[in-house]
């Protein structure tokens, strides 16, 4: 070969290197996740490389507790990050701070129109801050009043339909020698803490705020109120058993020394799982003890960080893996439901055979189709995970006797009132 | 016969003479003596990156409002100190790190003390029980954390399950749970983690004890307890001093075993002000304040040392 030829083939192969980069390269995307069912995450994410050659996605994980402080800092800290798991209270915080992105800024319009039209009320509220979407749902799910249908059956007790018929079971129970009837995840430092009692309040009928987002639950009259007051009550008389974590009360209950809890619902899964359960198929939910019934509707979801929008590769990109995870046709949202039980945002799963007959062996899903028709979303500010770490401390004071629950109640809605006039004169 | 550094410069002047001497000048002039500081520069720069500059931004940090979720950093005076001193933790959380302090302290001391004097002793076996007391030395905190829940679990709870075989209670208590437990519970985790330190440096310590002066004891008196009253004591009374005061700081700057076991709760109960610092840094996302709580937290410990050295003898660490 002459020096012309080895000139001219070089200029050939540079060309056409120079003429198609954005193809040949990969865009390595970053993937921010709480640690549940790691192995799950990353099998859905080999998928998604085989489908899309040329993103390579990397995962990074952190425990629950520990999620909202690693994100932030990553975010301060500008460590690149590309996609992330959201959180409902957490959305409107990062949105208003510039964190994330709406996903109209990543995505074509008519491609999220048509996804948001399959989302369910409360999921969609909940990935939504100033009309604009920021996430689709990972998984949405409810928070559920769940019984030991065995035990109930055993001692003659009917499914307690109010708080108050709850205490009269716990009572009798008591009697009968279980010396902790109730079950509770008591941990001041998890947002599932402040969710649950949410959650019992809008059983009763409550509402935490107005219109205006002005607290009105410290009025004795608010039906939240009256739900701490049940808690502190059910406390003093030695009914409840605390627990730190839902993953302490799959075994407590099933020692069949416990007959009530209040949890997420995936963790009726769980409870009922007859591989690993001693007690699996004597769990059932039931309607949230109340006037109302309702319960807490929320949404987990993907979100595209402002960092990785503000990169047209890298936005493209983490479309693509949103799109893949929780867009059409629902197949990692369905994979969730039918091999974890986690419940979902995405309204079609409803009617899907598979999920139908996963969720079947561990749940009426027709009490559980009922449950999330009821459901509400939470009411969530840019203030809401700040506040909410604040008052989840007063509300363990409370509920252990430690604090008088008007006190409680005023203090909390007195920090409402700050942080909203601080944030809104930022 | 012992050589000193005065005979040995005599002895190299002697021997180098002219250029060697010259030479020699040259590199006196580069001793450690004539430039302190400029020999200490490899040492203070790592120093000064590592320790002074994020402690000088700490304290900027505390005078200023910063609010993770805010761009702004506008200068707040001591605007973050009087919001934390007067909030209703504050005084809760105080309270729980001053008594946290009071009694784990000693008790990490005397407990490793006592074992540190058995393990002293030759037995069958000795070897293996020294290293098993060392164990808790290795474990990261958030480990013996999980395992001290797992003692303390109500219902599945090693410690209940021998109180109940014991028949000394009828029903399950909620160590962690209980408002009037969970500190000392907590307390109890605590000194169980940093007894082995504790342990090493005393067994160090009696190991230096002259072993004739320990006979000549054995003989003249047979009590055990006044032979470590007045003899193994005063010779290991500068290692107790030490081990105080660096375990009633280590207590009053604890966080791993609170955030791994209670969370600070039940509501405030096992809060203590170095775990305040995390909550308002990251849990309310309050750098400024969780700053402010942090110096003081650094000032109380300051106040700690002044008063443990105070209160101690004015000879301790002079030579016997």
């Amino acid at each position: 070969m002459n020096i012309r030829t080895f000139l001219a083939a070089s200029a050939i192969v540079s060309g056409a290197a120079v003429a198609q980069p954005a193809y040949s390269e990969d865009i390595d995307l970053e993937f921010v996740v709480w640690n549940y069912s790691l192995e799950t995450i990353q099998d859905n994410v080999k998928k998604f490389e085989e489908a899309n050659p040329g993103i390579k996605v990397k995962v990074t994980d952190y425990t629950w507790p520990d999620y909202q402080d690693s994100i932030v800092l990553r975010f301060r800290g500008n460590t690149p990050t590309d996609v992330i798991y959201g959180g409902q209270d957490w959305l409107p915080a990062w949105g208003a701070a510039g964190f994330i992105a709406p996903l109209d800024s990543v995505a074509p319009a008519a491609d999220v129109d048509a996804l948001k039209a399959d989302i369910a009320g409360f999921a969609l509220t909940d990935v939504t801050y100033k009309d604009k979407i920021y996430g689709l749902p990972y998984y949405a799910d409810t928070i559920s009043f769940i019984y030991n249908k065995k035990i109930l059956a055993d001692a003659g007790i009917p499914v307690p339909t109010t708080w108050e018929e709850v205490t009269a079971a716990a009572e009798k129970l008591k009697a009968g020698g279980m010396e902790h009837p109730i079950v509770y995840e008591y941990n001041q430092e998890l947002p599932n803490f402040y969710d649950a009692f949410v959650a019992q309040a809008y059983g009763r009928g409550a509402e935490l705020f107005d219109k205006d987002l002005n607290p009105v639950f410290a009025d004795p009259n608010n039906e939240a109120y009256k739900q701490l007051q049940w808690l502190a009550d059910a406390y003093a008389k030695g009914l409840v058993q605390s627990e730190t974590h839902e993953s302490k009360i799959i075994p407590a209950m099933n020692t069949g020394k416990h007959a009530f809890t209040i949890v997420y619902t995936y963790v009726l899964a769980a409870l009922n799982n007859a591989a690993d359960q001693p007690r699996a198929g004597e769990f059932a939910l039931a309607p949230m003890p109340g006037a109302t019934h309702s319960t807490l509707g929320f949404a987990k979801s993907y979100v595209v960080t402002a960092q990785a929008a503000a990169d047209p590769a890298r936005a493209e990109a983490a479309w693509k893996f949103v799109n893949f995870m929780a867009g059409k046709p629902y197949t990692v949202a369905k994979r969730w439901a039918v091999e974890k039980g986690l419940g979902f945002g995405q309204l079609p799963l409803f009617q899907d055979k598979d999920v139908i007959d996963a969720w079947g062996k561990w749940a009426d899903v027709k009490a559980l189709g009922d449950q999330a028709s009821i459901a509400k979303a939470g009411t969530y500010t840019e203030y809401s995970s700040v506040w909410s770490a604040y008052f989840r401390p007063l509300l363990a004071k409370a509920m252990v006797g430690e604090a008088p629950v008007d006190q409680v109640m005023k203090d909390g809605a007195e920090r409402w009132n700050q942080l909203k006039q601080q944030f809104a004169n930022r | 016969m012992r050589f000193r550094a005065g005979n040995g410069r005599r002895f190299g002047a002697a021997c180098f003479s002219g250029s060697h001497r010259q030479n020699l000048t040259a590199i006196r002039m580069w001793t450690t003596k004539r430039f302190p500081a400029f020999w200490l520069l490899p040492a203070l720069l790592p120093v000064a990156l590592m320790t002074i500059y994020p402690v000088a931004y700490a304290f900027w940090t505390s005078l200023h409002s910063v609010v993770l979720l805010f761009p702004d950093e506008p200068f707040a005076g001591l605007d973050n100190y009087t919001r934390v001193i007067t909030s209703n933790y504050f005084l809760d959380a105080l309270k729980n790190s001053l008594v946290f302090t009071v009694f784990t302290a000693p008790a990490v001391v005397i407990l490793g003390t006592l074992i540190a004097l058995f393990l002293q002793r030759h037995f069958f076996g000795s070897q293996v029980v020294r290293s098993i007391v060392l164990l808790p030395w290795v474990l990261p905190g958030a480990i013996s954390a999980v395992l001290w829940i797992w003692i303390f679990h109500p219902s599945f709870g090693v410690l209940n399950g021998v109180l109940r075989d014991l028949h000394l209670i009828g029903g399950s208590i909620p160590w962690l749970t209980s408002p009037r437990l969970a500190l000392f519970a907590v307390g109890v985790a605590h000194v169980w983690t940093q007894i082995p330190f504790a342990v090493v440096l005393l067994m160090a310590a009696l190991s230096a004890i002259n072993s004739e002066t320990l006979e000549a004891a054995a003989i003249d008196c047979r009590s055990a307890l006044r032979r470590f009253r007045h003899v193994v004591f005063p010779e290991i009374k500068a290692m107790v001093v030490v081990l105080t005061v660096y375990n009633a700081l280590t207590a009053f700057t604890t966080y791993d075993l609170v955030y791994a076991m209670t969370g600070g709760g039940p509501g405030t109960a096992t809060t203590l002000l170095s775990f305040q610092i995390w909550r308002e840094s990251f849990s309310m996302y309050d750098f400024g304040a969780g700053s402010a709580v942090a110096f003081i937290v650094v000032a109380i410990s300051a106040l700690l040392i002044v008063a443990i050295t105070r209160a101690l003898p004015s000879d301790l660490f002079a030579s016997e």
